[in-house]
């Protein structure tokens, strides 16, 4: 994918640049607020990866600015600002997902990862489907190789989840932001309990496995190893 | 000193006064003279009617007589009758040649000049009758009238200088007094207060007057930004003493991994190392939150939260986890229970109650969530079967980094319940530990709750950030 990141700090913007490119995307870097305008408004980027807080503009505007003007690529803010409020302010301008400093590396990149928009075909707004694991949105139902499968309403929200995002790594954080709506830390490991629970009732006695952890980084839905 | 506030007031109500009293001292003058003049000249009037009605019955004789007779009546009015020729025939007033009517008479006495007002009437036969009286009887009345007035303004603009004085004495010592205070405060002493003069209720409603209602509610509101300067300092202190350790935890990994002689170990060492970065940046990410909330600033966030189906889903959220640790996790709830309130906050705040009772209430704890309505309120309430809070702690537990000694081995940050008391406050709640027997029960306790057709869009999972990535 090819990547924008505006990050005015040099050293954190160079090493965000490798650690993109270590993750196999193409990245263009700059430091500055209004270059970074010019170059999310004039080039095609798969996701842009924008600080909040740059000299000269503020990560918002530019936000505002390029949604004004009708571009339409996904944007992940990074901020070191955590309140709710501003959380909220971000998504409000107009940005897709919001990370707040510092985080892991391995974080970013499955965010990154998670924003890019996927082929339509992939997508159906009722029906989810990764090998013979079917989900319906509508009637609320999970299937394997016909089987019926009975979930909890969390385990099947947070199926959901990994089914939209299949094929890519979902962190512990973004499950518990998209599935749990909690924008704290919980000290207990909820979500790998619902997640050992959900394996248990998905893969279990099954030739091949779909759910499976990344190590450091979180869980992933595919087909394969 | 004139530019006091109270002094021009006083001075503006004395010449006010003053000036009262001089109007209605000219107004109480003037009525006075007209009704001296209308008095004399009707006794004179109904004097010389008499006179010519004896006239008519007794003759010229009779009215010589009577004339006589009053002339000699010490402080009766004085008489003349001249003849037809203008000759005197008697009184002291005969032989004066005025005109028919009213005329002043200028008399020379043994007391010196005397001006006498004198009505002159017309006999039968030309015989003038002149009746009169001494004009200086009235003017005599009128220096009373007109001195009574003088001292009575006088009076007025004495007791309105005195009066403006002193009011103004008063007022300006206060004024300083509270001046003086402030300076205090500014220079430094945060513990001055404002005196008050008389006794102050709790509610601020001071004894005194509106002065001291006044130096209560500043005194009120500098106890409120002495509190928040003691916790700010108080947080400070605890920030610096309770990162040190970690802190130096971190560094001796640091170290370690600059000395260890394999890759494993040196892995080791840096995996610690993140994990140490990461418990501090928690503590900062609570502090945060924790003064965040106290900013007060989310209440525009609020709206109808139904603490019934929050407690549900906290309830289905950590019970697997607690059923894997042995343990249980109960909810006891009923109706749905609607307050005003952050939804998000709410959650944290309940999840911080659940985790705090599963991760202190020991390995086979039970655990119940209860809620429900209270005194037109309504109660969320975690009980546990384990340990307890004793009595004497159950206060401290509140603040931040405050750990009981029996948990400084078991994980935490020492900033769970501070959070809870936090939100709790926000929204007006009363937060209680209450003994479970055995174990502990911390309430929250929300005064009112929210009625009405909004129950129907309420909603726990799904908080402000619906514009969050798909």
């Amino acid at each position: 994918m090819k990547l924008l990141v505006v990050e005015d700090d040099k050293e954190a913007g160079a090493y965000l640049k490798r650690a993109l490119n270590q993750a196999g995307h193409t990245v263009d870097h700059v430091a500055d607020g209004r270059e970074g305008l010019l170059l999310a408004a004039a080039e095609s980027y798969d996701v842009i990866v924008l600080d909040r807080m740059l000299p000269k503009m503020d990560g918002l505007a530019i936000v505002r600015t390029i949604r004004a003007s009708g571009v339409k690529t996904p944007v992940l803010l990074l901020t070191a600002l955590g309140g709710i409020d501003d959380r909220v302010e971000g998504l409000e301008a107009g940005g897709d997902d919001y990370l707040v400093k510092p985080f892991a590396i391995a974080e970013l990149v499955a965010r990154v990862n998670a924003l890019a928009r996927r082929p339509p075909t992939q997508y159906a707004p009722t029906a989810l489907q990764v090998a013979d694991l079917k989900l319906d949105r509508l009637a609320r139902t999970v299937t394997r190789a016909g089987d019926r499968i009975e979930l909890q309403p969390r385990e099947f929200q947070l199926l959901e989840y990994l089914m939209r995002h299949a094929g890519r790594v979902v962190t512990r954080t973004m499950l518990l932001e998209s599935v749990w709506d909690y924008h704290f830390d919980p000290k207990t490991n909820i979500v790998e309990t619902h997640m050992s629970r959900l394996r248990a009732k998905i893969d279990r006695g099954r030739a091949q496995e779909l759910i499976h952890t990344v190590r450091g980084a979180g869980y992933c839905l595919r087909e394969g190893a | 000193m004139f530019r006091s506030t109270s002094l021009r007031l006083a001075a503006f109500y004395t010449a006010a006064f003053a000036l009262s009293v001089v109007v209605l001292g000219a107004i109480t003058l003037l009525t006075t003279r007209a009704t001296l003049k209308q008095q004399f000249d009707a006794r004179i009037d109904s004097e010389a009617a008499a006179l010519a009605q004896e006239f008519r019955t007794e003759g010229l004789s009779g009215v010589v007589q009577a004339v006589g007779e009053r002339d000699r009546t010490p402080g009766a009015l004085d008489y003349g009758l001249d003849g037809p020729d203008g000759a005197a025939i008697a009184g002291r007033l005969a032989g004066s040649r005025a005109a028919p009517g009213w005329s002043t008479l200028r008399l020379s006495t043994a007391h010196g000049p005397e001006a006498i007002r004198v009505l002159t009437t017309t006999l039968p036969g030309g015989y003038a009758l002149r009746i009169g009286d001494d004009d200086a009887r009235n003017d005599a009345l009128e220096q009373t009238v007109v001195a009574g007035f003088g001292w009575a303004f006088a009076g007025v603009v004495v007791l309105g200088i005195l009066g403006g004085l002193g009011l103004s004495y008063g007022v300006h010592r206060r004024l300083n007094a509270m001046s003086a205070a402030a300076e205090a405060i500014i220079n430094g002493d945060f513990s001055r207060r404002i005196p008050v003069r008389g006794p102050t209720s709790g509610s601020g409603r001071g004894g005194g007057d509106d002065l001291d209602r006044l130096a209560a509610t500043f005194n009120r509101m500098l106890d409120r930004i002495a509190l928040l300067m003691e916790s700010l300092r108080q947080v400070s202190n605890d920030v610096a003493h309770d990162l040190r350790t970690p802190l130096t935890r971190l560094r001796q990994r640091l170290e370690a991994s600059r000395t260890a002689r394999t890759a494993p170990e040196r892995m080791a060492a840096i995996s610690g190392a993140l994990e140490d970065v990461d418990a501090i940046l928690d503590t900062f990410a609570a502090l945060l939150r924790i003064s965040q909330i106290e900013g007060g600033a989310r209440r525009t966030a609020f709206r109808p939260v139904d603490l019934t189906a929050l407690a549900r889903a906290v309830v289905g959220d950590f019970a697997p986890s607690a059923e894997d640790a042995g343990q249980r996790l109960t909810l006891e709830a009923g109706e749905p229970l609607a307050v005003d309130g952050d939804p998000e906050l709410l959650t944290q705040m309940l999840v911080n109650l659940v985790e705090n009772a599963l991760r202190h209430a020991g390995d086979r704890a039970r655990v119940t969530v209860r809620v429900a309505a209270e005194g037109g309120g309504a109660v969320v309430a975690v009980a546990d079967d384990g340990p307890g809070v004793p009595p004497a702690e159950r206060e401290r537990v509140f603040d931040r980094f405050y750990r009981l000694e029996r948990s400084r081995s078991t994980p935490g940050s020492g900033l769970g319940l501070a959070l809870v008391a936090a939100v709790a406050r926000l929204h007006g709640a009363t937060v209680t530990l209450a003994d479970a027997a055995p174990g502990l029960d911390v309430r929250v306790a929300f005064a009112s709750l929210v009625r009405g057709a909004t129950l129907g869009f309420l909603n726990v999972a799904d908080s402000a950030s619906s514009a969050r990535m798909a």
